[in-house]
């Protein structure tokens, strides 16, 4: 603390207290939750480039079919099992459509004389990767929207419920949810074969049945938590009803959870869709699913380990990303951490 | 004298928690006391004393184990017409303790004190509904530029005077603070106090004011009761209460309320209380007494008759 | 009556920030005290004043992602906490400077036993074997007026209550002997009747023990009880230290004066309590000049351009108000005060 060593000059004593109180006013810029929240998701830098990547893959799971100029489902004996060729890249020596067949290096493009470059190969029926890829991210990605869905339709309200009522009701439906969650997802979609084929609409089903479980939980436990804070019984006194309570007050403090917990459930029903789809009781041929390529793409995984490993690459994209942006919004969504 | 007028009236209040387990809790075990109109009644006691508890069942927030509270003669908890509802939750309010939780973080500022005219509809317009919230928090001292703002980017005080405009909003008789200083500082304390009974005034409220915090209740209250693990054992005026303990309980919580005066403090000697040393036979009936005109003492027959011999004037 | 005793604890211009979203809040702003063997210092503040952290920054226990000592030091016997090694202040923390906080039910853990974190300190500081640190743990369970030591040290937290739950926090705290013990809103959480036992407690075990105490409250009727010298802090700065009866008895700064008034006496009926206007300042920006200026009805045109540096009003009593300047004029203190003042004149201080 410095103070200059000049005299002060006697009038600096007169007496001058302060005329208006401004000190009501608040320094600080206003914050709303959202804002506040994306503040802290801003500093995340994992958070930040997984949400980059997934955008990049949810743009390219539309308009990467159209890029290509190759029909997903058009096959061509001609052109079977060819490794990927991308212009450009092929003048450093990889990806330039070159494999090694029993120990020797050949080019299949050359030998046959293919004019067409196709990005990430074809497969054993001649279909085009590359588009085949994005048509079976455009699968994962509405399964991914389905869970959402199903999350925040099914599950909020089931909690929303069954924690603000309390109680014998409370009671009934956690034991129910209990039953249910008690059976694995996998036997739900095999009792589902014996009505229905399987694809699309079984998974489907069967996500509607087991899938908003976690959430219902996760909500129900903050309801229990939050009901009897006391802006909820202020809400109470000045006479508001139940609905008032449950979707003015309750719900807005329970975003955060809910956003989170769908977060992490989509990576789980995006891999639960490619594993059914892998083992042959999801999507069946010719569809084309990220779990479907891969399932194809394993049996020929020795000597044409694109058509494995590409699938694979982009569905481990989705499921990292998806994780580090949940990890990302949980960390930035938790009030301890204000400071 | 002229017949002051009952507001609120409460009969053999018990709320038990868990009744008949083996964890049984009598939060409110049997009190009775009236709050008359325009009195500002103040409760006091420590943790566990229930004093809380009895302060939300009076407003309905929790139903009665059994007895009554009338609130101008008419049964709070019974069942009643839409219009009875609401007409009672507009009469009687509530400000509650946790400055910070009492107010929902996701809603602004205006929405939080317009709730009470939303729901009651009490406004004619948007602009009719604005002109109240800015109105409301002029009046508890606030700025027209805070409807706009979120609760956490207030000061603990300035959160409670939102709580009370929220109160207010639907222009109550009766008030119950449910212990609305506790968490503030002293300087605020004071300042949320004297904002109460400038609002007393104003308003012509009567209020029912729970708190731990002797010397504060004292200043603003014009009675005072005393409770000691779900009973009243003291009732009587402020003045009276600090002149005049009776129960040794009473007795040993003045003693050990430290006061801002070192000598004092250096000579004081603090009482500490045994409900033990009442040593009640089985057979004795232990109940609020008059021990002298106002003062009530929870007390058995023999104790009445020392409690009146040592009564001072 | 001037002892010339030991100091134990120096801080010297001590500056702490904090950086958060919406920038640098400077949180203490030049603070200076000494702490003598055997003494209670009351640091008494409001919310925001910066005792917290004052007492935080002496056992370095701030977050260091987002906190900085600016400048200062904090002498502890020939090392300078400030700049002392993590491992060297592992060495000093639970054994020459403990610390009690507010809230019993968060301080202990709920997981282990009471013997067990009373013996952690002992068997880790003072390297003593089970056996012994088992007897010097009941012994302390003694002396903090718990009864039936032995079979409560295999108990669990939540089976005792709040106050004695403090107890056994103040037990853990003492089970080294510290040179200091910072006791942070020790009472603030408890029962007036269980306050009061606890706040005797500590003083026996001064005693006995010759410990310093720094004490950190907003409650003046507890300073009052409790100690030997005062700080006032208010906006990261102290404004105001002195004995206690120098205190509340001689106050010269306005916020004291303010902080006093604003509680209501037990004895008399005041018509109206005096209230401090307005809030505590931001410390994001914080005033140029005073900080108190703002609500200091008696503020001084030089309130709003320089922050008043500590004056002497005796050896012991100094207070940062630039009403105790030569050229200030002359001013009227609200009433209680005076009354108070009067008390003390006659005490022939």
């Amino acid at each position: 603390m410095k103070h200059s060593n000049d005299p002060i000059s006697k009038d600096m004593f007169e007496i001058e207290p302060a005329t208006t109180l401004d000190n009501e006013i608040i320094a600080k810029p206003q914050l709303s939750f959202a804002k506040d929240a994306w503040l802290r998701v801003r500093k995340n830098k994992a958070a930040i480039v997984s949400a980059v990547l997934l955008l990049l893959v949810i743009i390219m799971a539309f308009v990467g079919p159209s890029l290509s100029h190759f029909d997903p489902y058009q096959q061509d004996v001609t052109k079977t099992n060819l490794p990927p060729r991308i212009p450009g890249i092929e003048k450093l020596g990889i990806l330039d459509g070159s494999q090694k067949i029993g120990g020797v290096e050949q080019n299949v493009y050359e030998q046959n004389n293919i004019k067409e470059y196709y990005w990430f190969g074809t497969d054993s029926l001649g279909r085009d990767l590359f588009s085949r890829v994005w048509v079976g991210t455009r699968v994962s990605l509405y399964i991914a929207l389905l869970a959402a869905v199903i999350d925040m339709l099914i599950g909020v309200m089931y909690g929303l419920v069954s924690g603000f009522r309390g109680g014998k009701v409370d009671n009934v439906m956690q034991r129910v949810l209990e039953v249910i969650s008690g059976i694995p997802n996998l036997i739900v979609v095999i009792l589902m074969l014996l009505i229905l084929k399987p694809g699309i609409i079984s998974i489907t089903i069967a996500m509607v049945i087991t899938g908003w479980v976690g959430m219902a939980r996760v909500v129900r436990g903050q309801v229990l938590k939050l009901k009897n804070q006391e802006y909820i019984l202020a809400s109470r006194t000045l006479g508001a009803k139940n609905n008032r309570l449950l979707f003015r007050h309750l719900l807005p403090n329970l975003s955060g959870v809910i956003i989170i917990n769908t977060m992490f459930t989509i990576p789980s029903a995006i891999f639960f869709e490619a594993f059914l789809s892998f083992i042959g009781i999801g999507l069946q041929a010719p569809q084309a699913s990220l779990g479907t390529l891969i399932e194809d793409g394993y049996k020929t995984f020795q000597f044409l380990p694109h058509l494995m490993i590409i699938p694979s690459i982009v569905i481990c994209i989705i499921l990292i990303t998806t994780n580090l942006i949940g990890d990302g919004l949980r960390d930035a969504f938790d009030p301890k951490m204000r400071d | 004298m002229a017949e002051r007028e009952k507001l609120l009236e409460i009969k053999n209040l018990k709320q038990y928690f868990n009744q008949g387990t083996s964890n049984e809790v009598r939060a409110v075990d049997d009190i009775s006391f009236d709050v008359y109109r325009g009195e500002t009644l103040g409760i006091v006691g420590e943790s566990g004393c229930g004093k809380s508890t009895t302060g939300r069942t009076i407003i309905g927030l929790y139903d009665a184990t059994d007895g009554e509270v009338l609130y101008q003669g008419k049964d709070v908890h019974a069942k009643k017409s839409k219009a009875e509802t609401k007409q009672l939750h507009q009469s009687m309010q509530m400000i509650f303790q946790d400055p910070y939780a009492s107010l929902n973080p996701r809603m602004k500022v205006n929405e939080i004190i317009a709730e009470g005219i939303d729901i009651h509809g009490l406004a004619t317009s948007k602009k009719d509904r604005m002109e109240m919230v800015y109105s409301l928090l002029e009046t508890v001292g606030l700025n027209r530029d805070h409807a706009n703002r979120y609760p956490h980017e207030f000061s603990g005080g300035q959160r409670q005077r939102i709580g009370i405009a929220r109160a207010l909003a639907v222009n109550p008789e009766f008030i119950i603070a449910d212990e609305p200083i506790s968490a503030l500082d002293v300087s605020i304390q004071a300042q949320v106090v004297n904002l109460l009974k400038k609002l007393q005034k104003d308003k012509q409220l009567t209020y029912l004011f729970i708190a731990h915090d002797l010397s504060m209740v004292k200043y603003i209250s014009d009675r005072i009761g005393v409770m000691y693990f779900g009973k009243m054992i003291e009732l009587t005026t402020a003045d009276d209460l600090y002149r005049n303990p009776m129960h040794p309980y009473t007795q040993s919580l003045l003693s050990a309320i430290p006061l801002p005066d070192p000598n004092y403090e250096r000579t004081r000697k603090r009482k500490s209380y045994d409900p033990k040393q009442h040593n009640y036979g089985p057979d004795e009936e232990v109940k609020l007494r008059e021990v002298a005109p106002g003062h009530f003492v929870h007390c058995s027959e023999k104790e009445f008759e020392e409690y009146q011999k040592s009564y001072k004037n | 009556m001037k002892q010339l005793k030991k100091k134990v604890l120096e801080v010297k211009d001590l500056n702490i920030s904090f950086h958060t979203f919406a920038g640098e809040v400077q949180a203490i702003r030049g603070v200076d005290f000494e702490l003598y063997e055997g003494e209670t210092l009351a640091i008494v503040g409001e919310s925001g004043s910066g005792k917290s952290v004052t007492s935080k920054s002496i056992m370095r226990l701030l977050p260091t992602n987002n906190s900085e000592v600016k400048s200062g030091e904090i002498l502890f016997g020939d090392k300078d906490i400030v700049t002392a090694s993590e491992k060297q202040m592992q060495k000093i923390r639970g054994k020459d400077i403990s610390m009690i906080f507010q809230d019993p039910m968060t301080a202990l853990n709920p997981t282990m036993t009471i013997g067990r974190q009373i013996m952690e300190p002992i068997i880790k500081h003072q390297k003593l074997g089970k056996q012994e640190a088992r007897k010097r743990a009941i012994r302390l369970l003694e002396l903090v007026g718990i009864p039936n030591p032995e079979s409560r040290l295999k108990q669990y937290p939540h089976q005792f209550s709040g106050g004695m739950r403090q107890r056994v926090v103040i037990a853990i705290a003492l089970a080294c002997e510290p040179k200091i013990l910072i006791a942070d809103e020790p009472t603030t959480a408890l029962d007036v009747t269980i306050q009061g036992q606890i706040l005797d407690l500590m003083k026996d075990l001064q005693k006995q023990i010759e410990t310093s105490i720094i004490f950190i409250t907003h409650d003046l009727g507890v300073v009052a009880n409790v100690a030997d010298r005062v700080a006032v802090m208010y906006g990261g700065k102290i404004v105001e230290v002195g004995t206690v009866d120098e205190i509340f008895y001689n106050p010269q700064h306005p916020y004291t004066w303010g902080l006093i008034s604003s509680m209501p006496s037990l004895d008399e009926k005041d018509d109206e309590l005096y209230v401090i206007p307005g809030t505590p300042p931001d410390l994001l920006n914080p005033p140029k000049g005073d900080a108190f200026a703002p609500r200091n009805p008696y503020a001084m045109k030089i309130d709003s351009e320089q922050q008043p540096p500590m004056f002497k009003v005796s050896d012991t009593h100094y207070a940062a108000t630039w009403l105790l300047h030569p050229d200030a004029p002359k001013i009227e203190p609200p009433q209680k005060i005076k009354d108070r003042m009067v008390e003390f004149e006659k005490g022939g201080n």
